[in-house]
């Protein structure tokens, strides 16, 4: 039951399906089920040390200076961007090479930058939300939601890109509206 | 129609940001629910994304790609603090109906990755004049998902009441926009393929596949 309780939770606070954060950067990676999962995996690593990030630059950021968030969290998410491209290219040249393209699209996207905002807005709603605990959790949260997501659209991706569609609905438009109908269905649960 | 002609107005049909590559489609889903927020978006997005890669163009393309990403990234993050001030001293409603949509169409896909991509790749001139195409294909859905989606779901156009027998209050929500964007995704493509199709027959061409 608590798992139950847990899904449908993960569900209703779904960045994708209820806010349509990150919802190009999903078509990106859908033409593969294993693009799909490396680059929600990817994105899971950056929503939670980018959330990490900005509990610290919304502790720091004054109120009066809010209009330079979204720089601060670009210089922030930059820097994760430049960390795990070194890691990696330290750690493996080859895995670098079959990684990178992920990294890349994983890193600037409202995905990741929604998610950071999302958080902030929550924090600045409810200030029992404003630590770090709460800020890392709400980042895996979110990153966990993209993975479902993706995991929702890989077990249609085959038919909605059937010829059986017609061709002009095949492929992204089918996608839409498939992700619609899910979206609908998790707005009951809300 | 050249060419170069037609690579310069692709941003309008053939190679519309919205409804071709799927991009800056979350505050089309979420936000572009009335024709006020449309405007909105509007504003924010083309303020934004012309000035962030006309100055991202300067960047010298020597420099390795991810931290271009970055540099570009962070221009767009600059020029959305004087496109903000503004919007808060002349449309002061539109940050609060955009919220969070706000600051990410600074990070919009255009800007980080097809300038790069694509944009950069022509002369300044011929850059300028794909990218104002570019922006008028995603004002263009904008106008018409805001109009749709109002009319149809609140009843009204620009605020004012119409008399409309029924009304689809779902379409405001975001699987409303979901499945609108898919639909108009759809008939876009329909469209294109015809439009390509004449364009081709008149030349005597080969037919265009329908991607």
């Amino acid at each position: 039951m608590f798992l139950i309780n847990d899904f449908i939770a993960l569900l209703a606070a779904n960045l994708i399906l209820t806010q349509a954060l990150g919802t190009s950067t999903l078509f990106i990676a859908a033409n593969s089920r294993r693009n799909l999962l490396r680059t929600a995996f990817v994105i899971t690593v950056f929503t939670v040390f980018g959330s990490i990030g900005a509990y610290f630059a919304d502790r720091l950021l004054p109120e009066k200076y809010s209009d330079l968030r979204l720089l601060i969290y670009t210089a922030l998410i930059g820097i994760l961007y430049v960390i795990f491209l070194s890691a990696l290219f330290f750690i493996s040249r080859e895995k670098f090479e079959k990684s990178r393209k992920y990294i890349h699209i994983s890193a600037f996207n409202c995905a990741v930058m929604g998610t950071l905002f999302t958080i902030n807005h929550r924090a600045a709603g409810d200030s029992s939300f404003m630590n770090l605990k709460s800020y890392a959790a709400a980042g895996l949260e979110a990153g966990f939601g993209f993975i479902l997501a993706s995991l929702i659209l890989t077990a249609a991706y085959r038919k909605l890109n059937s010829a059986k569609v017609p061709a002009s609905f095949r492929g992204f438009p089918a996608m839409l509206v498939y992700l619609g109908i899910i979206s609908m269905a998790v707005y009951t649960l809300k | 129609m050249n060419n170069r002609k037609s690579t310069v107005f692709a941003g309008i049909l053939g190679e519309n940001i919205v409804l071709s590559s799927l991009m800056v489609i979350s505050p089309v889903i979420v936000c572009g629910n009335t024709l006020k927020n449309a405007e909105a978006l509007i504003y924010a997005f083309n303020s934004i994304t012309f000035l962030s890669v006309f100055i991202s163009s300067f960047v010298p393309r020597k420099i390795p790609y991810a931290l271009k990403v970055i540099i570009y990234a962070l221009i767009s993050s600059i020029v959305y603090i004087p496109v903000r001030m503004a919007a808060s001293e002349f449309f002061p409603d539109s940050i609060t109906r955009i919220g969070i949509y706000y600051p990410l169409l600074a990070v919009n896909s255009l800007i980080v990755f097809q300038s790069e991509a694509k944009l950069f790749r022509m002369k300044r001139g011929k850059m300028t004049a794909s990218l104002f195409f570019y922006i008028l294909g995603f004002d263009a859905v904008m106008l018409i998902t805001g109009f749709i989606r109002e009319l149809f779901a609140f009843g009204t156009i620009n605020g004012k009441i119409v008399d409309i027998d029924t009304t689809i209050s779902g379409l405001s929500q975001p699987f409303g926009g979901f499945i609108f964007l898919g639909i108009m995704c759809g008939v876009y493509r329909k469209i294109r393929a015809a439009a390509y199709r004449n364009y081709n027959d008149k030349r005597g061409g080969a037919d265009v596949s329908d991607k």
